[in-house]
């Protein structure tokens, strides 16, 4: 009911001028993105003209990190507080995740010398990245939504009312993906300089004993490949979960365009309940695989970066 | 564990195709730089463009460059011993 009434409400006020029609794309991208510095949850001052405002990613991105330590500290300083040395409970599944990552992504890449070296790196991006994606598909905030718009009724002003625009995905942001991709890509320099020491590290980059005319076309072109290892590893997690979210929110969004075109709300509700909520539910399926294998392969790219620096070969 | 036992099968299943997707990691990363090359340096050569305000030679530029780093980084991990 609480459906339909919306569904009404939406219809009637479309109803009223042509001027508040149903906008897809940016009620879409308004749902994905980021909230704007003109619906900041916690204004701050502009510094070297900088705004450092809390913005909704701000704020998921510091509610994600918070969730990691407490849940991962919590879990293994009760583990060592036990007489018997054997992990019980959600230690069982965080040992099975740790000995995941180490054995089977960072091992194989950077070798069993440096294995524990990078694992903490390595682990720490993996499930920051997990957390982040999979809280992205918790409806959290459209649930406080309704309870705001059906139970509380805040001011328009409220921390509440704000904390609604913008997408819930810190992930699907780009500068956050980029912020991960150049921790990538200081390891991927530090690890080759503790391999082979400062100066090898980049005298390494190029093969040795070619002709000198070609290391004036090969240093730019590895110089150039040393910045696009991030920013495909920021690309490609940023898209990813950006376009599970648009593709579920397009198919959603089938309900009110349906509704205008037809000015009745029960064709909305019909295509909605035949095609577009099975839809959604589908690939929100597909989207928890996604989560998962995002995560995945931005800790395994980070480790074969890691390891291609490690172990060079021309 | 028996051969035709299938909880040992799918085990065995579970662990090639881990193994099988470790393989792939060097592969990922090579066609994922290769797009990202392209990418990036195209976008480089694009924004250059609008600035100077000219035609695009600039983004054919970066794109020919692109496709250099990119195809570089893929012969790098094919070639790699």
């Amino acid at each position: 009911m609480l459906v339909q009434e919306a569904v009404q409400e939406h219809a009637a006020a479309a109803a009223e001028g042509a001027a508040e029609k149903f906008n897809a794309g940016k009620t879409i991208i308004e749902h994905v993105s980021n909230s704007g510095h003109d619906h900041p949850l916690i204004r701050l001052p502009h510094v070297l003209g900088i705004d450092f405002s809390v913005t909704k990613h701000v704020l998921m991105l510091w509610l994600v990190a918070a969730f990691v330590f407490v849940v991962v500290t919590w879990t293994v300083r009760r583990y060592l507080k036990q007489d018997r040395p054997l992990p019980t409970g959600f230690m069982n599944a965080l040992e099975a995740v740790v000995e995941f990552v180490r054995d089977a992504i960072v091992q194989p890449n950077v070798g069993k010398k440096w294995v524990n070296t990078w694992t903490p790196l390595v682990l720490t991006l993996f499930v920051f990245i997990l957390c982040a994606n999979g809280i992205g598909l918790i409806p959290v905030f459209e649930t406080i939504g309704l309870l705001d718009h059906f139970v509380l009724h805040t001011a328009e002003d409220s921390f509440l009312k704000h904390v609604m625009h913008g997408g819930t995905t810190a992930t699907a942001n780009f500068n956050v993906t980029a912020a991960l991709a150049t921790i990538t890509f200081f390891a991927i320099i530090v690890a080759g300089s503790r391999a082979h020491g400062a100066i090898k590290h980049w005298v390494n980059m190029v093969p040795h004993g070619l002709a000198w005319p070609l290391y004036i076309i090969l240093i730019p072109i590895e110089v150039m490949g040393m910045f696009v290892r991030p920013f495909a590893l920021t690309m490609r997690l940023a898209a990813n979960m950006t376009g599970g979210h648009i593709a579920i929110l397009a198919i959603l969004s089938f309900v009110f365009l349906f509704t205008e075109m037809a000015g009745r709300a029960i064709v909305g509700i019909g295509v909605g309940a035949v095609v577009s909520v099975p839809l959604a539910v589908g690939i929100s399926g597909l989207e928890i695989i996604v989560v998962l294998v995002q995560a995945y392969v931005f800790a395994l790219l980070s480790a074969v970066f890691i390891g291609m620096a490690i172990h060079v070969h021309h | 564990m028996p051969d035709n036992d299938p909880d040992f099968f799918l085990a065995r299943s579970l662990k090639y195709l881990q193994e099988n997707i470790r393989r792939s990691g060097p592969a990922a990363g090579a066609s994922y730089t290769l797009i990202g090359a392209i990418i990036l340096l195209g976008g480089i050569g694009y924004a250059v463009d609008l600035v100077l305000g000219q035609a695009h030679w600039f983004l054919l530029g970066g794109l020919l460059l692109g496709l250099i780093v990119g195809f570089y980084e893929l012969a790098k991990t094919v070639f790699r011993r």
